[in-house]
């Protein structure tokens, strides 16, 4: 622990640090990192920072809700659940056409929305739960003790598998009508249904930002309060599983060393199983966060937002629950921030740019990764 | 059954099945190839004698074939097409090709069966001369028969080189390399910029090949140098953020500016705090520069020319396809004599045990780049030809789907084996590229020809299924269902390497959990411990 410290702030590594700084203010420019600009944008109009930041917390509590499936399944098998993303995708997918089978889509009834929105997070956390621990039946159970490449294959296999699901499903109009003729490949809407419920309520003047009386320009939506208590209410609950419960308990032995837990009675089998239904829940809960909260459902969102999310676990040390949290958080902030000061069309590349300077300087993460030794 | 019958019965139906959907003159091609397969696969399993006795034993499974063939694509012929409101050929064009098609199944499968019957030495020259005439013989076959598969199997020669280029860093390092794509890009791109209007830089084709090669092998360690040392699973995510930056980058280097920055902001900032102004000027690289065209894409792109046979034109796939061919024997000229080289083996020692080879004086992270830089030097030979071939590149076409689709070919040809990458590129492309493509004419001019008409009182359901009825579109459906059946029923690949077959059923052989060699610390928290134990497991 000690010469790690050490190492970590030599004098060499504050030089690569200094030149890779210079660098990335150097090219920065192509990529909408532009200092001058961003300061005469943030002098400008200093509220819009604490707009990004509201809009940054938000979408960083989904990223992070999806980063704890990555973190719990990584501290467990050490596998990259690739398929984890388009789980979540699932997610979204299946509570869009719940709430439109269920007819909340269209419904001006206050009650409807809520109970038929209650109706979707419920079965999206079933579907995607039950679809995750498929996964890990039917593609990582029998690649277990195979070198380690064969089930990262396989995940990634599976990912394209999910996508293709849920490009099918994207394209089937006489499920729900508001898909359109326009085919699977599209983007579609996912209706703002809290607006909607506000309208009908007629609570807050109507208008679903609470801050519209203040009459600042700011926006901060029920969907970010929603969104963030959700999420927190979520991490607080798995935080207390896995600390408190016989088997969260279970789980951080089958994390810590298989062998040894497998010896002292534990289904390892049944341990694995019931984190790729806890990850799977908890996507399925973002899922349909996230299609409340950026009104869109696409089949290639569980890429980027897995990637992400991917970057976060890593970020906050992957297997490490607190960690994927706060990591989520902060990539959430990055991107938030990019896409209002940078360039919209570079944050994806600025996420990856974080994952690869994470992993050459602290591949640990921030609160150190939690991973056993694989048998 | 006999099992000889069973196969050419098997070969039979697969090559009748493929008529169905092509139709026209492919009966005489496909026969063909199946000739070629259906002989090799019985041939191996004959006893080395006398040949007449393999070509006697080897006639009735070759009949059945021939039969079932040409049968099928009778009956594709004179009633399908009819049903399908196609027109078909000429009644005697039709008996033309069959009759070839019948007879190049039969003296195909009966030569390559027979050839097993000469000794080995005269059975590899013979194999050799067989695949040579194959090789050369197709692209004027493809264009007297007017089936017009040149341009297809361009593409998946293509992807073949990558795939032998991917092969080095997966199959013989052991690196997963999930953003491949990315050297494939940069071999185009750089072809692109050094021999287009772009930059008004027309530079030689026969040059840039070797520059776009060098360079993409630059970025090859320039992005090694720092990922190497992470572990496995990282490494795969890194690589993969890096393949998806690329397209990203190239998409929107269209107006780029680089300028120092001390000089333009660090310092006039600083001295503004003070009241002050910076008397040094803002040193400015670029100004506004359109690198890369951004979605249009570069076009047009120069072509090679040779003495002899001139520009290489677009409508004329042959010279493409003797040039792709040269670089294909010439990369697996190379690769061969790499694998055989101190550093294959360094590669296959790191990939087994790293922690052993390291001991045993390899440095892993310098193998590893070599491994790296290699791999990117064939996607730059790639990369150039593909610029030059299709004339135009667009970012588009070099994102994470193209990475998949090469580590699909190493994994389903075999990983390590330069033979299993070469089937696995000619099956898989060709499976993109033919078979879907007419998969969904057959399927179209089916459903509109027979079930739709009688779906006509249930327009959604109508919709419904006209919609759903284009396997094209889900073609990664397929390559995913590749990656993970392959994965789950025959990691090695179709065709493995003895070796590394070896290695990967070697977990099953292994009998009772191991323990590991130093017991996990009571408390979890520990991070330190964890990070040596698996830096020591790697």
């Amino acid at each position: 622990m000690e010469t790690t410290k050490k190492k970590n702030f030599n004098l060499r590594s504050l030089g690569v640090l200094v030149l890779v700084l210079y660098i990335v203010f150097l090219i920065g420019p192509i990529a909408g990192l532009d200092v001058p600009t961003i300061a005469a944008s943030i002098k400008a109009n200093p509220l819009q920072l604490i707009q990004f930041l509201i809009i940054g917390i938000s979408n960083g509590a989904i990223i992070a809700i999806i980063a704890l499936g990555y973190t719990m399944v990584y501290g467990i098998i050490e596998l990259i659940n690739f398929a984890h993303g388009d789980v979540y995708m699932i997610g979204v997918f299946t509570s869009l056409t719940v709430l439109s089978l269920t007819g909340t889509l269209n419904s001006t009834n206050p009650v409807q929305i809520v109970l038929g929105l209650a109706f979707a997070l419920i079965i999206a956390i079933v579907v995607c739960a039950s679809l995750n621990a498929t996964i890990e039946r039917l593609a990582y159970r029998r690649l277990r003790n195979a070198p380690r490449l064969a089930p990262l294959i396989s995940a990634i296999g599976m990912s394209f598998i999910i996508e293709n699901i849920g490009l099918m499903w994207a394209a089937q109009a006489w499920l729900v009508p508001s898909f359109g003729t326009t085919g699977g490949a599209s983007q579609k809407v996912f209706p703002d249904m809290l607006s909607a419920l506000f309208k009908a309520t007629g609570f807050n003047g109507g208008d679903v930002n609470l801050l519209v009386a203040s009459g600042l320009p700011l926006r901060l939506t029920v969907k970010d309060i929603l969104v963030i208590v959700l999420a927190v209410a979520l991490m607080t609950g798995l935080y207390l599983f896995v600390q408190r419960t016989q088997l969260g308990k279970a789980m951080r032995a089958t994390a810590q060393n298989r062998d040894a837990a497998k010896m002292l009675g534990i289904d390892i089998d049944l341990v694995i199983t019931a984190t790729f239904l806890i990850g799977g829940g908890l996507a399925g809960a973002a899922g349909l966060m996230a299609g409340l909260y950026n009104n869109t459902a696409w089949w290639f969102m569980g890429f980027r937002a897995g990637l992400q999310a991917f970057t976060a676990a890593v970020l906050g040390g992957i297997g490490n629950i607190t960690g994927a949290m706060l990591g989520g958080f902060l990539i959430g902030l990055l991107a938030s921030f990019s896409d209002g000061y940078l360039n919209a069309r570079w944050t994806n590349a600025w996420v990856f740019a974080t994952l690869v300077l994470i992993l050459l300087f602290r591949p640990t993460g921030l609160l150190g990764e939690q991973v056993g030794q694989k048998a | 059954m006999d099992k000889n019958i069973k196969s050419g019965i098997t070969f039979g139906l697969i090559g009748g099945f493929l008529t169905f959907l092509f139709g026209g003159w492919s009966v005489a091609v496909l026969g063909g190839m199946l000739g070629l397969g259906l002989g090799l696969s019985l041939g191996s399993r004959f006893e080395r004698r006398n040949p007449l006795q393999i070509a006697r034993a080897s006639f009735m499974p070759a009949l059945v074939a021939a039969v079932i063939l040409v049968g099928l694509s009778l009956v594709q012929n004179i009633f399908i097409l009819p049903a399908l409101g196609k027109a078909r050929l000429f009644d005697n064009q039709v008996i033309i090709a069959n009759t070839i098609g019948f007879l190049v199944v039969l003296l195909l499968t009966i030569i390559t069966c027979a050839i097993h019957g000469l000794s080995e030495r005269q059975e590899g020259i013979a194999k050799l001369v067989l695949l040579a005439i194959v090789i050369i013989t197709f692209p004027f076959i493809d264009k007297a028969t007017g089936l017009r598969w040149s341009a297809q199997v361009i593409f998946a020669l293509i992807f073949v080189i990558l795939g032998l280029g991917l092969n080095i860093v997966v199959g013989y390092a052991g690196l997963l390399d999930l953003g491949y794509a990315a050297f494939f890009a940069i071999g185009a791109y750089t072809t692109g910029i050094l021999s287009s209007p772009q930059h008004g830089i027309y530079m030689n084709f026969w040059l840039v090949i070797w520059i776009a090669a060098g360079i993409a092998a630059l970025w090859g360690l320039i992005l090694g140098a720092p990922t190497l040392p992470l572990r496995g699973d990282y490494l795969a995510i890194v690589t993969l953020g890096f393949g998806e930056m690329i397209p990203v980058i190239f998409r929107n280097l269209t107006e780029v500016t680089i300028k120092e920055p001390f000089t333009c902001w660090i310092l006039p900032g600083i001295t503004n705090l003070f009241g002050a102004k910076s008397t040094l000027a803002c040193i400015t690289f670029f100004e506004r520069q359109d690198l890369t065209a951004g979605e249009k894409g570069i076009s047009p792109i120069g072509r090679p020319s040779l003495p002899f046979i001139g520009e290489f034109q677009s409508d004329n796939p042959i010279p493409w396809y003797f040039l792709i061919i040269v670089i294909i024997l010439l990369s697996i000229f190379i690769i061969r004599r790499l694998r055989e080289s101190r550093l294959g083996r360094a590669w296959m020692a790191i990939r087994e045990d790293e922690l052993a080879a390291s001991q045993m004086g390899i440095d892993p992270v310098r193998t590893k780049l070599a491994a790296f830089a290699m791999g990117a030097t064939f996607s730059g030979f790639a990369g150039a030809f593909y610029a030059a071939y299709i004339r135009g590149i667009f970012p588009s076409v070099f994102d994470f789907s193209a990475s998949i689709i090469i580590l699909v070919i190493v994994i389903l040809g075999g990983l390590g084996n330069i033979n299993g990458v070469i089937v696995g590129g000619l099956v898989i492309m060709t499976a993109d590229r033919l078979f879907l493509p007419a998969l969904k004419d057959f399927l179209a001019s089916l459903l509109t020809n027979t079930i739709l008409p009688s779906l006509a009182g249930n327009p959604v359901l109508q919709a419904a299924v006209k919609d759903n009825a284009n396997p094209i579109l889900y073609r990664f459906l397929l390559f995913g269902l590749t990656l993970v059946i392959m994965m789950a029923v025959r990691p090695e690949g179709l065709i493995p390497s003895a070796q590394r077959r070896m290695e990967l059923h070697a977990a099953e052989e292994m009998a009772g959990p191991v323990i590991p060699e130093e017991t996990a610390k009571p408390n979890a928290m520990t991070v330190a411990g964890k990070t040596k134990a698996a830096a020591k497991k790697r």
